[in-house]
This record gives structure tokens, sequence and C-alpha cells, in this order.
């Protein structure tokens, strides 16, 4: 480095600490070396297939060996009871580990062919409301699928899906073929209620939640829009969801429908629902009151241990960017911004101060989420209202992370059913209130579009 | 004032780095694009490739006898069995020590290698008339097959199986789980040789040339360095630590064999084979980078690796019962381990970072 340019550093440093001494934090603008950090102070740079399963950075001591323990109980397997190890799986489940699920804690793929063990879940339901104004289980099912089970017991159905081809033309003539899903749930064990609606969910990547449920309610709230007051087109409306521990509606936060509303719940119920482990929150097996049903006996797993299957999650930090000052990444930010994708996607949310859990106080983060519920259109719709999410409304899904899917879970497969089989497939099933942003992006040149998915695959 | 201070703090910063750097590059260039490449490749076709092959390979050997056994149970062809199982078991645990690519991507790891073992269940599938045909099998949940319900019907649970307690329905099963275990080690082989479109021995060897998978080559390094610091964080603090802090048997994967200590010294030899470039033809290692920069961290790994093999070794007892009667020699290797992946994970992996692009 020649001196001269040492002193133009010297410069501009000086005069940015001085603009920005000035200026508060909320205030300041962005500039592209903060967005590296995507998950402020707890962000990582593993770029490889760890990238979505180290600790928080800071996290020391005593609380780092609480996540060695959540790290360990989120791989451990469930066997049939009784068992020296794990008892209690099922008797009916979708899986046996939360790992099996979310593999490398990142994103679960859609059923090969006729597998049932797999990384996607069917949540049912029949219309009408449930408790709490929840979606109304579907009777002798209740709200989730579960298609396979312990030996002697029948799983509830099978469930795969069939593709058929369809064929999206970009402005200027590029042609994508996308495969348009097929559910299909058949074989049983008792006939379908009537009215069954079923909505096919892939598991998500677990990391950065902590810092996503550290976000201020009124931050959310602040970024609704439910009558589209300002006419852009986008509306963004919070869930609203039973919160087992208060006893009371909360704002929805996780899950493709926002449909629960913290980690530990959200871990409560996916140990109850998706291998059949009760649990101090969710105490009665998911076959309970059904033919094929079992007595409630002790939980199958401690508070302690759910609880720090939570605090794993809660601790599991955020990877950097890649290449984020890259000429065509920057580019493909704009691109990303004029094609109103940021509407939805907000890049930037900050969390609260909590000084009891310094590591998710007061963080600036990427998530490029606003944690909303938006209409996305008839082709996306699952058409199964979940509490205030209509059928068509899904919640914005963080993309931070998005572009290191295929080296930590080995597939590019995206949305809540795994269908986009790329990002650019999974732009295009956009609609709805993306619609306007899905066509701006098709109206693109091709150069403007490849620097956009450059974008996305920095993130 | 107080800026002035900061800003010269800062000006005095970037002098002192661009000196230091500057001597830095009179002495060896820092990367070396070629031999970097030749190291990708080598780590891929040597190491990684040449371990799936020899895992399947000695896979087909266990089915082999396990055809045997069920043709003529004596005690001569079970202990036959019980060989191959355990030096497919040695390949496996050395191939711990890179757990990327598909066999972490594909859910290869949890078919082949699920802890613990569903007794119940596994019991009521020898005692139903369920036909054990491939597909049935494939389709059982991972605590029904793999390596651990094969060592369970090889060795029985205290160890203690002979070839006159087998049952017909126990044989079937056996002959089931070893053609699903060859399946799927043949299907993890298949995946890294050229043979296949997008094999993974190209998507390592091209990092930062046309890998969809590793855009440049210092993400390649940066992911074998980490499974290598992995596998010792996991041995360390997983396999190791979780058994002997609870004092409880019944974590101890491997034990019917009564073979833990032996998988974990594997993963360590694991991570030997990745840092020489060698598991059978010796081939351009990190350690030729290594040692053309700095010498001192490469006798401070290979010191570590010899420390923890050592140290493994001073556990003289089944892994069950060390846990109890052996504690100083345990909490000896875990200190160990946990010394080589410090020296991985704080020293190595910058360093690579440091020689790559």
């Amino acid at each position: 480095m020649k001196e001269r340019t040492i002193i133009r550093i010297a410069a501009v440093a000086a005069i940015a600490i001085v603009v920005y001494s000035c200026i508060e934090p909320d205030e300041r603008p962005e500039t592209p070396a903060d967005e590296w950090l995507a998950g402020g102070s707890q962000t990582i740079f593993d770029k490889g297939v760890s990238a979505f399963s180290s600790q928080f950075p800071s996290l020391l001591g005593n609380r780092g060996s609480v996540h060695g323990v959540g790290d360990a109980a989120f791989g451990a397997t469930f066997v049939s009871a009784p068992a020296p190890l794990n008892p209690g799986l099922g008797p009916i489940f979708n899986n046996v580990s939360c790992s099996s699920c979310h593999v490398n804690d990142g994103r679960g793929k859609p059923p090969l062919g006729r597998e049932q063990n797999t990384s996607l879940l069917v949540r049912l339901s029949v219309s009408g409301t449930g408790a709490h104004d929840g979606p109304k289980p579907a009777p002798g099912f209740g709200l989730q699928l579960q298609q396979r089970s312990i030996f002697g017991v029948r799983p509830e159905a099978s469930f795969h899906i069939e593709y058929s081809d369809f064929v999206v033309e970009m402005n200027d003539g590029t042609k994508y073929t996308m495969q348009r899903p097929n559910y299909i749930i058949e074989d049983p064990y008792i006939p379908f209620p009537a009215g069954l609606m079923i909505s096919p969910r892939i598991a998500p990547p677990v990391f950065g939640l902590g810092l996503l449920e550290a976000v201020e309610d009124s931050d959310i709230l602040s970024r609704a829009d439910e009558a589209d007051a300002d006419g852009d087109g986008i509306s963004g409306k919070p869930n609203h969801v039973w919160d087992e521990m208060k006893q009371q509606a909360v704002i929805g936060r996780f899950g493709w429908k926002a449909n629960n509303p913290n980690i530990l719940q959200q871990s409560a119920a996916a140990y109850n629902e998706d291998m059949g482990i009760t649990n101090f929150i969710f105490r009665n097996e998911s076959s309970f009151g059904q033919s094929q049903g079992v007595a409630n006996d002790a939980y199958d797993v401690t508070d302690s241990l759910l609880q720090s299957v939570a605090f794993y999650i809660r601790t599991l930090a955020v990877p950097a960017r890649r290449n984020a000052n890259d000429d065509q990444v920057v580019r493909g930010k704009m691109m990303f911004h004029e094609a109103g994708c940021a509407s939805c996607h907000t890049p930037r949310l900050k969390t609260k101060t909590n000084v009891s859990f310094p590591e998710i106080s007061g963080q600036t983060i990427y998530p490029y989420t606003d944690m909303l519920l938006h209409d996305m259109g008839e082709d996306l719709a699952d058409n199964r209202p979940d509490f205030e999410a209509s059928g068509s409304e899904w919640r914005t899904s963080p993309l931070w992370g998005i572009g290191l899917t295929r080296v930590v879970n080995g597939h590019n497969n995206f949305l809540h059913d795994g269908r986009a089989r790329s990002l650019m497939e999974a732009i295009l099933w956009h609609g709805g209130e993306a619609a306007k942003a899905r066509d701006n992006v098709k109206a693109m040149p091709e150069a403007d579009r490849d620097v956009l998915l450059k974008f996305l695959e920095s993130l | 004032m107080k800026r002035l201070i900061l800003l010269s703090v800062v000006l005095t910063g970037l002098i002192l780095a661009n000196c230091k750097s500057d001597d830095d590059d009179n002495a060896v260039p820092a990367v070396d694009e070629a031999q970097n490449t030749l190291i990708l490749s080598d780590f891929s076709v040597n190491v990684a490739s040449a371990i799936y092959v020899d895992l399947a390979t000695k896979t087909s050997n266990l089915q082999d006898d396990i055809i045997e056994l069920t043709a003529n149970p004596t005690d001569i062809t079970l202990a036959k069995c019980q060989q191959d199982w355990k030096a497919a078991r040695e390949v496996w645990e050395q191939s711990e020590a890179h757990l990327f690519g598909p066999v972490a991507t594909e859910d290869i790891d949890p078919r082949i290698d699920t802890w613990p073992v569903n007794f119940v269940d596994l019991d009521q599938q020898l005692a139903s008339d369920n036909e054990f045909t491939a597909e049935y099998v494939n389709s059982l949940d991972a605590a029904l097959k793999g390596f651990h319900p094969i060592e369970y019907l090889l060795f029985g649970k205290e160890g203690e199986k002979q070839a006159k307690d087998y049952t017909d329905r126990e044989l079937e099963y056996l002959n089931a789980l070893s053609t699903n275990l060859l399946d799927l080690t043949a299907q993890l082989a298949g995946q890294w040789l050229p043979a296949s479109s997008g094999n993974y021995i190209d998507e390592v060897s091209n990092a930062g040339k046309g890998s969809n998978t590793y855009k440049t080559q210092r993400e390649a390094f940066e992911e074998i360095v980490n499974a290598m610091a992995g596998i010792c964080d996991e041995v360390a603090n997983g396999k190791m630590t979780e058994p002997y802090e609870q004092k409880n048997a019944a974590l101890e994967e491997s034990p019917f064999a009564k073979n833990s200590v032996i998988d974990f010294t594997n993963n360590i030899k694991g991570v030997r084979n990745v840092y020489t470039g060698k598991f059978k033809t010796d081939g351009h290692g990190l350690d030729e980078l290594v040692k053309a920069h700095n010498l001192s961290l490469d006798n401070e790994i290979t010191t570590n690796i010899d420390a923890s093999i050592n140290a493994l070794g001073n556990i003289t007892l089944p892994y069950g019962e060390a846990i109890i009667l052996q504690n100083t020699q345990i909490e000896a290797a875990i200190t160990a381990i946990n010394e080589l992946q410090s020296v991985l994970k704080d020293k190595l992996l910058p360093f690579v970072q440091e020689h790559s692009n």
C-alpha cells in the first residue's frame, strides 16, 4: 500500500468518524461493510457444511455448555420405549430426531418419490376454528399428518408429491421450466374427514432464530400495513397465535405462517407432533384420543432438556455475507431494491435491549424479513388458514444464509414445500402482493437478473 | 482531541500493518494456486474417494461372509463376519474426519451410523413375518439399520454371540442389513467418482474453477479444515464426554463389539489422512502447504495427532467400563484431542485462509 493511499484512507476515516459521531446509530446511513455481519455480533465466518451449526461466538462458560447439551439433544435419535437411551418415539411420528429434518441445522428438501422418511410435514385441519382461534383439528388425524409409526401401529396415511411441468417466459423470451406440485395423501388408517385441508411444509433452517425472537413486537408492528394505507400494494400483517406459557394470544414469529410464538413452544410442538415426544408444554401424545392412541405417562423429555434445546436453537449464530463488496453483488442489491423485493424482505432489523441476554441485545441484523404475513397469490396458496393467516398468506421468509443452502444441504429447493429448484424459480412463484416485484424481475435484462442472483447467493 | 488520538492510532496501525505485510511478501509467495489445486485434487482422489471405495469393498466382504454364515453358521464363519464388521467400521470412522459432501447432504450418515438401536422394534421385526426385501429394509427407520443393528446381531448385547444362537429370522435380517449397507456405501462411493455427473471429486478439485459448491479454493480448504476440527470436537466433547460425564454406558457407541475406543482412534487417524493427503496412496497433503511456510505449525499438528492417538491407546478397557475405572486416561485423551482441535481451528484454519484465494 502506498503512503498516499494511507493518507487518503486516514482522511476518509477521519471524515467518517466526524460525520458518524453526530448521528444516532439508527439513522446512520448504511455502508456496504455493515451487511457483512448479518447476525450482528453473533456472526460467524464458516462458509461450509457447518455454516448454520455454530454457536454464538460470544457465548462463554456455562452458557456454552448448555448450548452443547441442547446440541446433543437436537441430534439424539428417539426409539420405541422401553429403551435405555432416548425412549418414547411415536407411536406415530414424522421423524426420529430434530436433526433428521433440520439436517446440519439447515433446510429440508421435498420427498423423493414415495419415501415417507422426509424433512417435509403436512399440516391438517378442517374448516372452522379450534381452540384459541387456531385451526380446527381434523377428526381422527389432528393438526398434523404422521406418516410413520413404530412397529405394530399404522401410520395415519402416506403422502407424496407428483409434479407437472409448465413454462414461464421472461420478457426477453428466456424460458424457465417450473414444476407444479400435486399433493397425494392416501391409504389413511381411518377414512379422512370431509373437507380435509392440507398444508405441506419443509423444515426451515434454524440458525439466527434467537435474534429474530429478540426483535421488539412494536418494531414488527411498525411495518404492518394491513389495509395498505400507503397504497404501495404491499399490506403486511402480523399473525396472532396462542402462547401456551403466557396463556394469551401474542404475535406469531416462527413457522411458514408465523404460526408459532417463540422458540420454546415451537420446539416443544415439534417434539410432540413430529416425534411423538411428550413434554411439559404439550403433555398429550399426538395420537391421544385417536383409535390407535396410547395412554399418556411420564413426559418423554425433561423440562431442562427441552429448555436446553430451545437455548441451543436460540444461540445458533448467523453466517456472514460473502462477497458483499463484489461489484456484481452490489449491483444485484440495487436490482433487489429497485424491483421492490425489499418491501417485504426487509434487510435490516434491530433487536431489543436485553441486559440478561447480552448476546442478542441491541444487535443490528440483516435477516431480510419483516416477520409479517403477505398474500402470495393463488399459485402458492395452501388454502388452509392458520390463526389469522389466510389460505394465501405466508410469512416473509428470512433470506440470510440462503446462498449457503447448496453447501450445507446439497440442494437448492426453496419455498414452503420445496417446489422451487432454484432461486429464480422461487422468485417466479411469487404472486399476490409480490406479483409486481416478480414482474419487475421478469422484465429485467438477463445481465440484471444474473447480478440479482449473485446478490442472493451472497446472503 | 479524542478524535485526533483515535485517528493517529488508526494511522499508526495502518502503517505498521503495511510494513509487516511487505516483509512477509519478500519471503515465499503466500498463495501458490497450482499447489493448492494439487492438494484439493489429491484430497478428493487419494483420501475421500479412495476411502469411500474401500468402505464399499469392505462392506461387500461383510456381505459375502454373512451369506456364508447363513449357509454354514459356525463360530469360524461368525468370527470372519465380526472381523469384516470391524474392518468396515475402521474405514467408516476414518472417513468421519471429512463429513461433508454427499455423506452429509444426501443423508447417508444417519442411515448407516445411527445410535441407539431401536431394540423394541427390532425384536418385533424379528418376531414378525415381514419379508425383509431390500425395499422394505430401506424404508425402515435409521435406528433399525446400518452399522449398529448389524453389530448387535453379530456380537450380541454383551459380545457373547455364538453361531448356534442364530435364528433364521436373525440371519435373514442380517443379510438384508448388509445388502442395505452395501447399497448406501456404494452410492456414496459413486457420488465421488468421476463417472457420475456433478461428482464430488470435481466439486472439490475444481473449487474456484467452476465448482457449484465451492466458489473459491479457500472455501474448499476451510471446509476441509473445519471438518478435521469438527471430528475432534465430536470425539472429545460428544462421543467421549457424554457417556463419561453422565457415567452412562448406554450413551456409548459400538458397545457390542467393544469397539468404541478403536472408533475414536480411527477418527483421529482420519484427521491424519486428510492432513497428509494419504489414505492408501500418498499424495499432496495440507502438510506440504504447511511445511512450505511454517515448520513449527507442521510439527505442532503432527505432535498433537500422535499425542491424541497415544492417549487413546492408554484406555485399555472397553469404553463402557473405562468411564468408571479409567478416568485419568479418559481425561488425558479428551484434553489431548481438544488441544489438537484448537491447533486445527485456531492455527491451521487461519493458515489455510492466508495461503489460498
